[in-house]
């Protein structure tokens, strides 16, 4: 009985194996040790998170982002220095202060055979601007409308003077998209059976699971590299790595600190790390009747928090100190203040006596938690750090929600913590929140001359003026300390060690600059 | 038949009280809104999504209006995939009901031989090991068995894949991380059903018969132990849709489980209620399916209550 019921199971246990279509998926002992997936010619990119759609504009969604580049072509690409280079449009002048004008690629088709024109840029770029209830509309409703000239030729207006429209167009939610096949297919067929104009073309996605990508063998420009490439989603951290060390994916994002020990301990995989666009900072309230209001306070806060040791301590160093939030690779950005941290623990306290608070001070302290890499801890850190110059820091831990909601109801005391991103990669989008009409109940910040530099900056035309109020206004900003910049964060990503790949600092996963060797 | 319509009526009432009760819930928690705007989205930026999305409204209104969709089959629009939240949510019960199939095929396989031979060999050391691994079976959660199968069957010795899906391979350590629980479960209630059975009058007849014990054990016991255990199987039905969450979110198998945490994640409101709504449906079916199960294997159970 039991000897028949145990060779039963063995049984079970053998069909079950014995079933699996592809055997190669599980017993890959010889390949795995030697860390190499499947094939040479496919690539495999592990997720934190699912994609979420294929409407290019109804998404903020990095990660989202990060495949669709594959799929589909902006009009012109950000070069990572602040400059532009052509994708679908070949030229483009600025012809006035609110006048675009863009020559389109010729010969440029969509993954269904249809022809890449004016007519889809329109559409594309009047979609987003038009319609309120799209997530990007807040990006695009700038563009007042687009004039198509001729089938090659075209001009964007804008409703204002906007000298980062470039940067606009070179980003989430610019993705040219086929006009013909959506009007006569239907939104949902799109979104179901998405045709881009990119170097590969949709073939599968199962949601929460897998996207898959195959060559599209008539892209305009070089000849795809892989046969297929395939963006796996996998939540759980530690099952992303395991992943990664089984050999089952190529790359895997998102790798957090604990686990990196993990992947050094391991000859077959490797772990890389780029700066993102995200800077950790401390928000302060400066209006005078508080007591963040006196810009020595300000000041003995900045200088009694060690960036270099919450850096080295809880990233492992994969941070970067900065005193602005415009940093390397954002038009405006002011290298002097980046990399820089002003640690003076003994003159902070001068200062807090020169201010009258000798005998130590108190003040409220908001912080996220479980919303960034180790919020709870930098925020404790810097608690602690405080209180060893004398002030007492009343620190309050929200999640998310509660703390949008004291966010967007400006309702947090003397200060808070936040970590921006800037999808824009432009100054203004970092600026932004300090000029007065913004500022309103949150710093209160004053400062005529940065308000003038903010302001006119904002529309003005003339890029290389543009680009030296912005660094001006850093300066002043960071002497005035409305914003206490903290630190710019990493992204970790774990590769196998034959893969070739500089992670960039958009986060996206152009899988042609990919290579394995 | 007429239980059966009565019972169907019962459940009315129930979706309903699930329906609210899950309705204000997933308010509570929180302003969607500020996970799908970034931090630099201003403020008006906010407000005219939180416009189009209706959640302006006051809480009541809100309410009725999605009670009078739901009626109609309209669960309304996920806010992560803008697609309708029930249609997200069917096309992934092919994959939970795969798992948990086949977690229950992996729990039988267990837990009918342990059970069976712990009873017959009661108060030996085979009993004791059998029933304190079932205590162990019960007690180990289901992140930690599923991570610690990882890192052992997958990354060490290479035998199974870490996750994702599409392969029987796949479905074999998730099926084992779920199906652990359910087989300790089992495997204590076929011991106690066989122990009781095994000391009844009609087993000491067989045996006096002559009967070879095996078919003591396999033809006269076996069976009559197993109908108690078969219902309270079917009852487990929340606790494997319970499992499922977890199980799934380790393995990223992409069924409803995973979509649920991801769902409450991303406070994606819809698609919570909608999975929500789904689970109590299988959960009543499958308890009115025990209750069912259990009459139809002991006719000495009378309808008429």
């Amino acid at each position: 009985m039991k000897l028949k019921l145990s060779i039963f199971a063995l049984m079970m246990m053998f069909f079950l194996v014995a079933c699996n279509p592809d055997s190669s998926e599980v017993d890959t002992g010889d390949e795995e040790s030697s860390g190499e997936t499947a094939e040479d010619d496919e690539l495999v990119i592990a997720n934190g998170s699912d994609m979420v759609t294929f409407d290019i504009h109804d998404h903020n969604n990095t990660s989202t982002e990060a495949i669709h580049v594959n799929l589909f072509n902006y009009l012109v690409k950000a070069d990572g220095n602040g400059g532009f280079v052509g994708d679908l449009a070949e030229e483009w002048e600025n012809i006035d202060e609110r006048t675009w004008k863009f020559q389109l690629r010729e010969g440029v088709t969509f993954h269904n055979g249809e022809e890449f024109t004016a007519d889809d840029v329109k559409f594309t770029l009047e979609r987003v601007a038009n319609d309120d209830t799209l997530l990007e509309h807040g990006n695009y409703n700038q563009i007042a409308e687009v004039n198509v000239i001729n089938d090659y030729e075209l001009e964007i207006i804008t409703e204002n003077p906007e000298p980062a429209l470039l940067n606009r167009l070179s980003r989430l939610g610019s993705g040219m998209l086929p006009s013909d096949y959506i009007d006569e297919e239907g939104w949902d067929t799109f979104l179901e059976e998405p045709v881009g104009t990119g170097p590969y073309q949709f073939t599968e996605w199962v949601k929460d699971d897998r996207v898959v990508l195959e060559p599209y063998e008539d892209y305009f420009g070089e000849a795809p590299k892989w046969n297929k490439v395939t963006f796996r989603s996998i939540p759980e951290d530690s099952t992303r790595v395991s992943e990664l060390l089984t050999g089952g994916v190529d790359i895997a994002a998102n790798i957090p600190p604990e686990d990196w020990e993990r992947i050094e301990g391991d000859d077959a995989v490797k772990l890389a790390d780029s700066p993102s666009q995200r800077v950790m900072m401390l928000v302060l309230r400066t209006a005078e009747n508080e007591v963040t209001g006196d810009p020595k306070v300000r000041e003995a806060i900045d200088l009694a928090i060690d960036n270099e040791a919450i850096v080295e301590n809880l990233y492992n160093g994969a941070a970067t100190p900065t005193r602005t939030r415009v940093t390397p690779g954002n038009n405006g950005a002011n290298e002097d203040l980046y990399g820089q941290s002003n640690y003076d623990p003994e003159r902070a306290i001068e200062l807090l006596e020169e201010a009258g608070y000798g005998d130590g001070l108190e003040i409220s302290f908001d912080a996220p938690s479980g919303r960034y890499l180790k919020d709870r801890e930098t925020a404790e850190l810097i608690q602690a750090m405080l209180s060893e110059v004398g002030i007492t820091v009343d620190l309050q831990f929200n999640e998310w929600s509660t703390f949008t909601d004291k966010y967007s109801s400006r309702s947090f005391g003397e200060m808070f913590m936040i970590a921006y991103g800037n999808s824009m990669f432009d100054a203004a989008l970092a600026l932004d929140r300090l000029t007065q009409a913004q500022n309103e109940g949150e710093t209160d910040y004053i400062n005529d001359e940065v308000e003038q530099l903010l302001t006119e900056a904002e529309s003005n035309m003339n890029q290389e003026e543009r680009v030296k109020q912005y660094q001006k206004a850093q300066e002043l900003i960071a002497e005035d300390r409305p914003h206490i910049y903290l630190f710019q964060m990493d992204s970790v990503y774990g590769l196998q060690e034959n893969v070739d790949f500089e992670p960039r600092l958009d986060e996206m996963f152009y899988v042609d600059d990919l290579s394995k060797n | 038949m007429r239980y059966f319509l009565s019972s169907i009526l019962k459940v009315i009432p129930v979706l309903l009280m699930i329906s609210f009760i899950v309705f204000f819930l997933v308010r509570l928690t929180g302003d969607p809104v500020s996970l799908m705007l970034p931090e630099t989205a201003t403020d008006q930026q906010r407000e005219d999504l939180r416009q189009s999305l209706g959640l302006n409204d006051p809480i009541y209104i809100q309410y009725f209006t999605y009670m009078a969709d739901v009626i109609q089959g309209d669960f309304g629009e996920s806010f992560r995939y803008n697609q309708p939240a029930i249609d997200i949510v069917l096309e992934r019960l092919p994959a939970s009901f795969t798992l948990a199939i086949s977690s229950m095929i992996i729990a039988t396989i267990i837990a009918v031989p342990a059970g069976i031979y712990s009873a017959i060999k009661r108060n030996t050391f085979a009993d004791l090991i059998i029933t304190g691994s079932s205590v162990l079976g019960k007690a180990m959660p289901n992140f930690w068995l599923g991570i610690m199968l990882i890192l052992i069957l997958a990354v060490q010795f290479s035998i199974f894949p870490v996750s994702g899906s599409g392969t029987i391979a796949h479905l074999v350590l998730p099926s084992i991380t779920l199906g652990t629980a359910i087989a300790a479960e089992m495997t204590r209630l076929i011991r106690s059903s066989m122990l009781e059975v095994l000391g009844s009058e009609y087993i000491r007849t067989a045996r006096s018969k002559g009967l070879r014990e095996t078919i003591v054990v396999n033809k006269h016991a076996l069976r009559n132990a197993l109908i108690p255990v078969v219902t309270i199987m079917a009852l487990q039905t929340a606790t494997l849709i319970g499992g499922t969450l977890i199980t799934e979110t380790v393995f990223s198998w992409p069924g409803m489980g995973q979509l649920l945490v991801q769902a409450v994640n991303a406070r994606d409101m819809a698609v919570v209620q909608a999975a929500t709504f789904i689970i109590a449906i299988l959960v009543i079916l499958s308890n009115l399916t025990a209750d069912l199960t259990y009459r139809f294997l002991d006719p000495r159970i009378k309808y008429e209550d």
